[in-house]
């Protein structure tokens, strides 16, 4: 059976440490959601296993099948079996969605998949998920509306069948009809026998993909875990109950979690790629 | 009207797009770098239309002054650039908008790798009276290597309102978070490298009619990188 298990796992982002120690294990064919308030280490810890260069692992370990995940770069990390539907999925100029999806596909397999097996597969896919199949002409992600890119993170976990699926904030974005095609797709690859990591502030999609394992996270650690029964406790408590019932302090979130992006200057100059 | 030069075809030279015509100037290099200045001057509702696909190994400055002359004249000029070994390219692109409801674009996508100096230069200038126009200047350059040199300096000068003018301006590695993405799917890295430049310096095919031209074009983007 397989066992992604992570263990006194620490991670910084420029030098602020955000996860302090976590200790969590997803088996085949589980759903563990992972809760929490904002900016207590969610992202982070999904980022962090899959090989997001912006964290630095200081201490602990990843294991997938016994295999030191950490040590692997970040494309063997996909080959292992791991996947990440990102919460932000960026905008890739230039990179031609079937291009793009034909190169992830055939670098899990020694002989490339024949053009029709291919396109087959990919027809089947975009038609599951309610994407007109034009769209995979277009440029990676460029010009989607947020729940089209969100449907796109779960097309690519259709097609490429991950061991263990990580699921950040995948809901955000998404309308209620969208969010049926995206749970129906949950449930299909949860029948296979897949492992899901679900980060959601939401039971609406908790209600329809049902996870077998809750665990909370608070001050980059996991302060609770148990069953189902803990995300309605929270829809309707919230996290105060944290505090008074185990003597957690939450602490606020911190300001580290947010990133920014994007360049727009006049004059610009680098020597030698800084 | 479509003019087509390659290599030592491409020389100093002045171009006149007539009342309602249209010009497209399609350039290519592979052997040396243009060291050329080229005039333009487009007249009323004139369109020109320049694509610039540079693969060469040489070093020296291609001048380009675009002149909107007539009120609703057009322009855009699109370039690709690979600069690698020792090569020291100068690509200077100046537009001016002279006329009323002059249209302008300048794109410049460019590679520099090894030890070469690859820089974009040029202003778009909106002058007094030229009011409904709008300009745009992009500027791109990957650097590759710890000894090349990647400079983009988009200018814009603006002398009248009611316009719309806007540039970008980047030069740095790869995205990181792009890159990332492509190898959290599986893509090895040295792939998806490949596949974020190609997507840099592909579009300028789309320009080419040509066939074989096209052909050659994209062979040496593949080459290239």
């Amino acid at each position: 059976m397989s066992r992604l298990s992570i263990e006194n796992l620490h991670v910084a982002v420029k030098g602020n440490e955000i996860l302090r120690g976590v200790n969590l294990i997803v088996e085949e064919g589980q759903t563990l959601a992972l809760l929490g308030p904002n900016g207590h280490g969610k992202s982070t810890l999904l980022g962090a296993i899959m090989g997001n260069p912006i964290y630095e692992i200081t201490e602990g370990s990843v294991t997938l099948d016994g295999v030191d995940i950490l040590s692997l770069p970040v494309d063997e990390r996909a080959k292992a079996g791991l996947f990440l539907a990102m919460q932000y999925p960026p905008e890739i100029p230039g990179v031609n969605s079937i291009d793009f999806l034909k190169a992830a596909m055939n670098s899990r397999r020694e002989k490339p998949l024949r053009t029709l097996q291919m396109y087959s597969a990919l027809q089947s896919a975009y038609k599951e998920m309610g994407i007109p199949f034009e769209m995979s002409s277009r440029n990676l992600n460029e010009g989607f509306s947020g729940g089209e890119k969100k449907r796109n993170e779960i097309l690519q976990m259709k097609l490429l069948e991950p061991k263990f699926a990580m699921l950040d904030e995948i809901d955000s974005g998404l309308d209620v009809d969208a969010m049926q095609v995206v749970a129906k797709a949950i449930r299909d690859e949860q029948e296979k026998g897949r492992g899901f990591l679900v980060v959601s502030h939401y039971a609406r999609l908790y209600d329809m993909i049902h996870p077998t394992h809750v665990a909370i996270m608070v001050n980059g650690r996991i302060a609770v875990t148990g069953g189902p029964e803990l995300i309605q406790k929270i829809d309707t408590r919230g996290y105060e109950w944290i505090k008074t019932e185990l003597g957690i302090e939450v602490e606020k979130q911190s300001a580290m979690n947010k990133q920014s992006i994007g360049v727009c200057a006049a004059h610009v100059g680098t020597e030698g790629g800084k | 009207m479509d003019i087509t030069l390659l290599d030592n075809q491409i020389e100093n030279g002045e171009f006149r797009v007539e009342p309602g015509q249209s010009l497209h100037l399609n350039l290519a290099s592979f052997s040396g770098f243009p060291n050329h200045e080229i005039y333009v001057k487009v007249l009323s509702n004139g369109v020109f239309k320049a694509a610039f696909a540079d693969f060469s190994k040489g070093s020296g400055k291609l001048k380009v002054y675009i002149d909107l002359a007539g009120e609703g004249a057009s322009a855009e000029w699109h370039c690709a650039s690979i600069c690698d070994g020792t090569s020291e390219k100068v690509l200077d692109v100046n537009l001016i908008h002279s006329a009323q409801h002059t249209k302008g674009l300048v794109s410049n996508y460019g590679i520099s790798e090894d030890a070469a100096r690859l820089s974009f230069l040029g202003t778009s200038e909106i002058k007094k009276g030229a009011a409904g126009s709008s300009t745009r200047q992009v500027a791109k350059i990957v650097v590759f290597d710890e000894g090349c040199i990647g400079k983009a300096m988009p200018i814009l000068k603006i002398d009248e309102n009611d316009v719309s003018a806007s540039h970008a301006a980047v030069v740095g590695k790869l995205n990181e978070s792009h890159l990332f993405y492509l190898t959290s799917r599986g893509i090895p890295l040295a792939a998806a490298r490949r596949l974020l430049t190609l997507g840099y310096l592909k579009p300028i095919e789309s320009h080419f009619e040509d066939e074989a031209l096209r052909k050659k074009i994209d062979e040496a983007i593949e080459g290239g990188i």
